[in-house]
């Protein structure tokens, strides 16, 4: 089974500690001081949102059908074997283009600081055990990297589901 | 089986990918091709005129794509004429090909100008990687260039042109302003703001009446209605393109704003199914009849297409139509949907530098225009195709704060 990073909304307390951890394991240092020393802005790609008075990280889904990858126009965007869909280390590069973040229901695909590049979830921050650096940093396991399951995956947003309803209404 | 797709773009490559993914290896797939070379990114084109892309570095594919897949590819001959009843098609050169599936994924044609000089030497448009090639080559020659169009392909080649170092670039637009179908009048004044700046100039309601030649043939200038005169050895007409539906039309198939095609992309021809600029579709929002004519939906219709070959039943949505991603200098524009509608709200947001517009019918997103900066543009874009209630979102999609609706679009699709 493939695995994804799964989030158990009702354990998100919004600590940021993901966002941080993705930043500083896709700066070129490596680490937060190196990094800041450097003076480089580690940018993260996965987001805590509040919605009411629930917080939820939300990142690349890595989806089946995804539209990212229809969008590319520069053929940037792929699949890798392990079902990682990232726009880096294939067969073209990325231009700025931004017809995917265009096309992201999830809006978490987004420019570089520069504006130079698309900066999306490509797991390429998996540690030597193979788990990705926001998963390694979240300290409550509202985030998982395993495979998925059908059951615990209605169970898992269904916290998320019940804050939307109560923030919009129209859920 | 016996699978052919005329068209090598992204419809036809999309298409070769997922007969082969969902497919396998057994069947026979066969690709063939006007155009001379590899796949390229017809979009990517303007880039390669500014010098910023190669020919290598627009490939839309590894060289050896079609070899590893095991698809043949006829490049540089034309499909000229189709007989359905026999199944087969008929190329430039006299073979025959026999189909049991057929993918036409044609694409479209720059449409031209019917004014005198239109055939000179020096007035192109820009479609294909061999249109790119002779403008490149004489860009360096010539110090002014005009183009006619103020539509993307237009600005992005303006753009291009004078990035690449022309003296004097000037774009004529019929319309009163640039962009007059992807943005508002200030989304525009962005974008015009950003171009002048770089140095290109503009003249508005104004139309091409002569492409004026020289004593050697070549371009010498282009004449307006209202009589100026710009001179220009360079021009290039960008006044959108019309669909390839001839080869499905002279058979006997439906045509309108493009070939006809049922949900499962199928045309009125047995076993003749086409995808991407060729085809008409109805848009998911207006429900009226367009052309396809955008590389995203040229790529999803092109999977589509290949699943429904394979016999797997896939109906393709009603499509999005108006979807535009384009950048011009800091400047980033998205504009989904509607333009217009019964109730419409925009704000400048001065601390990110973005323009934001939406635009409600009812309780539903109808469209947006982003401008300036676009991160996240894509949860409004989702809640534009779905069509589930927005209303509520209105303040925080205004101020560009969609967290809570990119949660709820996380439960709509996941």
């Amino acid at each position: 089974m493939q695995k994804e990073v799964l989030i158990n909304f009702d354990r998100c307390l919004g600590c940021r500690s993901c966002q941080l951890a993705c930043a500083v394991a896709h700066s070129t240092a490596g680490n937060l001081f190196g990094a800041i020393l450097n003076g480089e802005k580690p940018r993260t790609r996965i987001f805590v949102h509040q919605v009411g008075g629930q917080k939820a990280p939300l990142n690349c889904r890595h989806c089946e059908d995804a539209p990212c990858i229809d969008a590319c126009i520069a053929g940037a965007m792929h699949r890798q074997e392990d079902g990682t869909v990232t726009n880096v280390g294939g067969e073209q590069q990325c231009t700025a283009c931004w017809m995917c973040v265009m096309v992201c229901p999830y809006g978490v695909i987004r420019s570089d600081a520069a504006g130079t590049m698309a900066l999306k979830c490509d797991r390429e921050c998996r540690d030597e055990a193979g788990v990705p650096a926001c998963v390694r940093a979240c300290p409550t396991g509202a985030l998982v990297y395993a495979g998925v399951d059908e059951y615990s995956g209605r169970r898992r947003v269904d916290v998320l589901a019940r804050a939307l309803q109560q923030v919009s209404g129209n859920f | 089986m016996r699978f052919v797709i005329a068209g090598n773009s992204a419809a036809g490559v999309a298409a070769v990918e997922t007969l082969r993914r969902l497919g396998g290896r057994q069947n026979h797939i066969t690709v063939v091709t006007d155009e001379p070379g590899e796949t390229y990114s017809r979009c990517m084109l303007p880039d390669l005129l500014a010098g910023k892309k190669t020919e290598y570095s627009i490939r839309l594919r590894p060289p050896d794509f079609y070899r590893k897949l095991g698809v043949e590819l006829l490049g540089g001959v034309a499909a000229v004429a189709l007989q359905p009843g026999e199944k087969k098609l008929l190329l430039q050169d006299g073979r025959e090909l026999a189909y049991d599936r057929l993918l036409v994924a044609t694409g479209a044609r720059p449409v031209l100008p019917e004014v005198p000089g239109a055939e000179a030497r020096g007035v192109f448009t820009l479609r294909t990687l061999t249109d790119a090639r002779l403008i490149a080559s004489l860009a360096p020659r010539v110090s002014r260039a005009v183009i006619a169009g103020g539509g993307l392909v237009g600005l992005k080649t303006a753009y291009a042109l004078k990035t690449a170092g022309l003296d004097g670039v000037t774009v004529v637009v019929t319309s009163p302003r640039l962009l007059i179908r992807q943005l508002d009048e200030e989304a525009a004044a962005l974008v015009e703001r950003e171009l002048r700046s770089a140095g290109i100039n503009f003249i508005y309601n104004a139309r091409i009446k002569a492409f004026v030649t020289g004593s050697g043939g070549d371009l010498a200038g282009v004449e307006l209605e209202d009589g100026r005169e710009l001179p220009a050895g360079l021009a290039v007409v960008a006044k959108g393109v019309r669909p390839n539906d001839t080869l499905v039309g002279e058979a006997g198939g439906e045509t309108g704003k493009g070939i006809v095609v049922d949900r499962y992309l199928r045309t009125t021809l047995e076993n003749v199914y086409a995808a991407g600029d060729c085809i008409q579709v109805t848009d998911r929002v207006t429900a009226q009849k367009v052309s396809s004519a955008l590389w995203t939906l040229a790529f999803e219709q092109g999977r589509y297409a290949a699943a429904n070959m394979l016999g797997l039943a896939r109906p393709y949505p009603a499509p999005l139509t108006r979807l535009n991603s384009a950048r011009f200098g800091t400047v980033d524009v998205i504009s989904v949907g509607r333009l217009e509608g019964p109730e419409v709200m925009a704000r400048y947001d001065p601390l990110r530098f973005t323009y934001r517009r939406l635009v409600f019918d009812g309780e539903r997103l109808a469209g947006f225009i982003l401008a300036g900066k676009v991160d996240g543009a894509g949860v409004y874009t989702a809640l534009v195709k779905s069509g589930r209630p927005a209303w509520t979102y209105r303040r925080q999609l205004l101020e560009g704060r969609a967290g809570s609706v990119a949660l709820s679009n996380f439960l709509t699709f996941h």
